[in-house]
């Protein structure tokens, strides 16, 4: 069974490495042929971090037409600084890098967020019977809190989260090392932690639950 | 379960919402206006660079102001300092004219610095070059 497990495991991660060298290739030739003066080359890198980029943007500022905006402002950024692009880096880890800038730098000039993290409203007590409501306005609370974080922990929040839990990523596209990184992740979660002390309660409140019942049983 | 277990039951809450964001989908026409920046970006033509040539005689020229105010404040502070504290130094008309001219120059030209340095920060670029 477990050999199964791991035999699943080894193919998805070959094939999204596969995945992953196949993009890379396509960037490639389309800002080889971008550079060579095909301006039509660009549309399909556009096609292809798009998506990415949108969700990106998404995560700084949570506003979905803005979140368009910043995503556009990065392509064109990127246009113009595609010979810049040196070759020993994946374009993406580029590309991601050269966003952050953008967004960073927009959203210093027009913040999205203005509230202290202690005016950040907290989620209402959990009533049974809207159960799914109440999570999903908790869950809005917090994305929203990591809003108000101030700015040092914010960022690796965000980037953190939007590739996927993968530190390495993160750091590349803040430009900072890994330890930092981590370091400002630990604070932020802390911060976000004393914030929401009822949702920990509510974890814990849980758990005592399970335990209660399995000593009854 | 210890401290550190009972951490990171309490995290996982607040870190499964982070990690659990819906996926947006970019609008329908995203990809055609980014294109159509990029075609405007085409057909506009490139800026004029700086003519840093014609440009090099009056950052010499200020320079040497600059400079030359800068020796003559020393001279003026370090004869001050050697006893004449209390009598202002004792300047002829006839040199006082030129360091007056010379003082509205570099006041002009320290104007003219920051107000480029100004327009270029306004304009998105920082840095003297």
């Amino acid at each position: 069974m477990s050999h199964c497990r791991r035999v699943t495991a080894l193919t998805e991660s070959s094939t999204s490495e596969a995945a992953k060298n196949a993009a890379l290739s396509q960037d490639l030739a389309d800002v080889e042929r971008v550079l060579a003066g095909e301006i039509q080359a660009f549309e399909g890198i556009v096609r292809r971090w798009q998506g990415p980029l949108v969700n990106m943007a998404w995560r700084y500022c949570r506003d979905r037409g803005r979140a368009e905006e910043l995503a556009q402002e990065a392509l064109i950024r990127a246009w113009r600084g595609l010979a810049g692009w040196r070759r020993d880096g994946s374009f993406s880890t580029w590309l991601f890098a050269l966003a952050a800038n953008v967004f960073r730098s927009d959203l210093k000039r027009f913040p999205s967020v203005n509230l202290p993290m202690d005016k950040v409203a907290e989620p209402s007590y959990p009533a049974a019977q809207h159960h799914d409501l109440t999570a999903r306005l908790s869950a809005e609370a917090v994305r929203r809190a990591v809003l108000a974080l101030p700015v040092r922990y914010r960022e690796p929040v965000v980037l953190f989260y939007f590739h996927e839990m993968d530190v390495a990523a993160a750091a590349r596209t803040m430009g900072l090392p890994e330890g930092t990184l981590k370091a400002r992740l630990s604070r932020a979660r802390g911060l976000l932690r004393r914030r929401f002390p009822q949702l920990e309660a509510e974890q814990v409140g849980e758990e005592s639950a399970i335990r209660d019942a399995g000593k009854e049983a | 379960m210890n401290r550190g277990d009972n951490e990171a039951m309490k995290l996982s809450r607040i870190e499964e919402i982070l990690a659990t964001e819906e996926k947006l989908a970019p609008s329908s026409g995203f990809l055609s206006g980014v294109m159509d920046r990029v075609q405007e970006e085409v057909r506009i033509p490139p800026p004029i660079p700086f003519p840093w040539k014609r440009a090099v005689p009056g950052f010499v020229l200020a320079a040497g102001v600059f400079g030359w105010g800068g020796v003559e404040l020393v001279r003026v502070v370090g004869a001050a300092m050697k006893g004449n504290l209390l009598t202002t130094p004792h300047l002829s008309p006839g040199m006082l004219q030129p360091m007056e001219q010379a003082g509205w120059v570099a006041l002009a030209l320290g104007a003219s610095l920051t107000s480029w340095l100004l327009a270029r920060r306004l304009t998105g670029r920082s840095g003297l070059l």
